[in-house]
């Protein structure tokens, strides 16, 4: 009975289990904990995962350890959230990341990126290569793309897309206000150097027509492709490594137009007051300057270089294909995050609402 | 001695529960109660999202297809479950058993995997609509991305929880009162509503309660299967974080899901008890 006692309810048990309790809390934290702590020779980036992760590292990244020493390790998939809650609890899982030009105008308003002016050499760029304190490495459009069984007429451009009576059929658009805005502006007749900023009115206005024709708002690429595969949509706006896909894969006649096609950016940027921020520059500056890695990178993953030098390195009809071929870009319209930048809070929110009501 | 000992058994349980205690303040209290203060002051101090929330007709729809969504999905349950548990409850063991496997089978597969599953069965390419096809409908109707799927899925991904809480209460049920009421006359059917309904009752109270509360904070099925508007509370909550990277009315919302769902915890606690919910109605 007194062991029982003994072992069980005295004050000194009491605090051993409440220690067991602590060391394993701490056993649960520990992880994060120690990637806060600036370690060795290593950076921690953020990347998409699967094949984009695959192909990242062995163009981009390896020739950068190779170059400098410094130890890739990644973390995935991107999340645009978790870098705005990285510097309010200044625990880092990253410290470099990828986001597109809305996003990352959005993250250097909101003072989370670091500045690449003095930090990365510049005259080794080429024009417009640092974007809103990123570096805007390749291009990726959206573009729309329909099954011509359906359509043997064939639709040309957004107005057409947006025209259920003469085009009836299910739909489907990313879940993005950003891009979805353009595509619904230019649909409705605005000429590409007035898009930003955006008429609001009128945008959703033109959405409106559409509305009950969106079958899904879709939010990953590859469910964009299978869907315009499988036929449960009959066009699409999607990216253009889809659009591809979905041309290869489906049993339909998937019909591309690059007219209009509403081209996005991916820019690297280096999170504010991350503890291994000198690394991130060193990667960046690295990124832009190794054209060939761009090339075989944008090449894997069926995007577009902005580094005018890659082309150099890509075969002529593998580039005909690519978003930020001067061919195609001079039919594009780029989206311009930087100008949208005090629209973008309104704008997702009222979206948000708009495509849930 | 006897006095010596009594502590023992006082102070007893605490060092027992003192690790899910820690766990639980730690890993549960601490980070709620950071999302209660976010909630009052993202982005500045104040109960400007709270009144956000008040003036949105987005907010306000989606709370009530929300709630009717998991009214709906508890009531297809129940009525998928019932003669589910009433089988097993009162059949072979051998019987019980395999229909108890294969309820268990559907729990244990991931949410993610049942719903990518759902996908498959339903699209435009799957067994479904190509039997429609073969029946002569054409074309056949698209089933993926509409209401239907999204509660068909989600009815399924439940009907372990109210299978569970059915049998529970049923295997307990004398079976002598039935063939008593049969006994004195009575018809199978009237032997079963005033007799076995009544009985199994705190089986339908528990399962209809946790089938709705869980429905309430579902995310992945309505948002991959569902058509656009039939949005759940929950998912409003990750776009506010994800897309909006507004955590302030994010966390509200949140708070306000908490609040609903407690609601009907405290309801059911006034009216039969929580420790039941868990024990199956045996008290």
């Amino acid at each position: 009975m007194e062991m029982f006692k003994n072992a069980s309810a005295t004050p000194l048990s009491r605090r051993a289990v409440l220690g067991a309790g602590l060391f394993g809390a701490a056993m649960l934290a520990s992880p994060s904990i120690r990637r806060a702590s600036a370690e060795e020779n290593a950076l921690y980036v953020n990347t998409w995962g699967g094949d984009w992760e695959a192909s990242v590292k062995k163009f981009l990244f390896e020739p950068f350890t190779a170059d400098t020493g410094i130890e890739i390790r990644t973390v995935s998939p991107i999340s645009f959230a978790k870098l705005a809650a990285q510097k309010t609890t200044g625990v880092y899982e990253f410290d470099v990341t990828t986001l597109g030009v809305a996003d990352v105008a959005r993250a250097n308003g909101a003072g989370l990126l670091e500045t690449l002016e003095g930090h990365v050499d510049t005259s080794k760029l080429w024009e417009g290569a640092i974007y809103e304190n990123g570096l805007a490495t390749h291009g990726f459009a959206t573009q729309m793309a329909y099954n011509a069984a359906k359509f043997p007429e064939g639709l040309k451009n957004w107005s057409d897309f947006f025209n259920v009576e003469k085009f009836p059929g299910n739909r489907s658009l990313q879940r993005h206000a950003a891009r979805v805005l353009a595509i619904a502006l230019l649909a409705d007749g605005v000429p590409a150097d007035q898009l930003f900023p955006y008429d609001l009115d009128r945008a959703f206005a033109s959405l409106d027509r559409i509305k009950d024709h969106v079958r899904v708002w879709w939010t990953a690429g590859p469910q964009a492709r299978q869907i315009l595969t499988d036929g449960e949509v009959d066009m699409a706006g999607l990216w253009d490594s889809d659009a591809f896909g979905a041309k290869e894969a489906s049993k339909e006649p998937i019909e591309i137009v690059w007219d209009q096609a509403v081209v996005d950016k991916a820019c690297w940027i280096v999170a504010k007051d991350s503890p291994r921020a000198e690394n991130g520059f060193k990667l960046i500056s690295h990124i832009g300057q190794n054209a060939e890695g761009l090339a075989k990178f944008c090449i894997a993953d069926q995007n577009g270089p902005m580094n005018p030098k890659s082309f150099d390195f890509i075969p002529a009809e593998v580039a005909a294909r690519m978003p930020t071929h001067p061919e195609h870009l001079a039919r594009a319209v780029m989206l311009d995050g930087a100008k949208l930048l005090p629209q973008l809070d309104e704008l997702s929110t009222r979206f948000e609402s708009w495509v849930g009501i | 001695m006897k006095l010596r000992t009594s502590p023992v058994f006082v102070e007893g349980p605490m060092p027992l529960i003192a690790p899910a205690v820690m766990f639980l303040s730690l890993f549960f209290l601490v980070p709620l109660g950071y999302v209660v203060w976010m909630s009052l002051s993202q982005p500045v101090i104040g109960l400007q999202n709270f009144g956000r929330l008040l003036n949105s007709s987005l907010f306000a729809s989606v709370l009530y297809s929300t709630f009717k969504t998991a009214l709906l999905v508890t009531l297809l349950s129940l009525l998928f479950a019932y003669p589910l548990a009433y089988a097993a409850a009162n059949g072979s063991k051998r019987f019980a058993t395999f229909l108890l496997t294969v309820v268990a089978l559907s729990f244990w597969t991931s949410y993610l995997v049942r719903t990518y599953a759902w996908m498959v069965i339903l699209g435009n390419q799957g067994p479904v609509t190509a039997l429609l096809s073969w029946l002569g409908w054409d074309p056949a109707p698209k089933i993926l991305f509409t209401t239907f799927s999204a509660t068909l899925a989600m009815t399924h991904a439940l009907i372990p929880f109210m299978t569970m809480s059915l049998f529970a209460v049923m295997k307990r049920i004398d079976p002598l009162y039935v063939r008593a009421a049969e006994n004195l006359g009575a018809h199978p059917l009237r032997a079963f509503v005033s007799v076995y309904l009544p009985l199994s009752a705190p089986g339908i109270v528990n399962g209809c309660t946790l089938v709705f509360i869980t429905c309430l904070g579902f995310y992945v099925m309505p948002v991959l299967l569902g058509s656009p508007r039939d949005q759940m509370i929950a998912g409003i909550i990750g776009d506010q974080i994800e897309q909006t990277l507004d955590f302030g009315l994010g966390s509200a919302i949140s708070i306000v899901l908490l609040a609903l769902t407690l609601a009907v915890y405290a309801v059911y606690n006034r009216f039969f008890g929580l420790d039941r919910l868990w024990a199956g109605g045996d008290r």
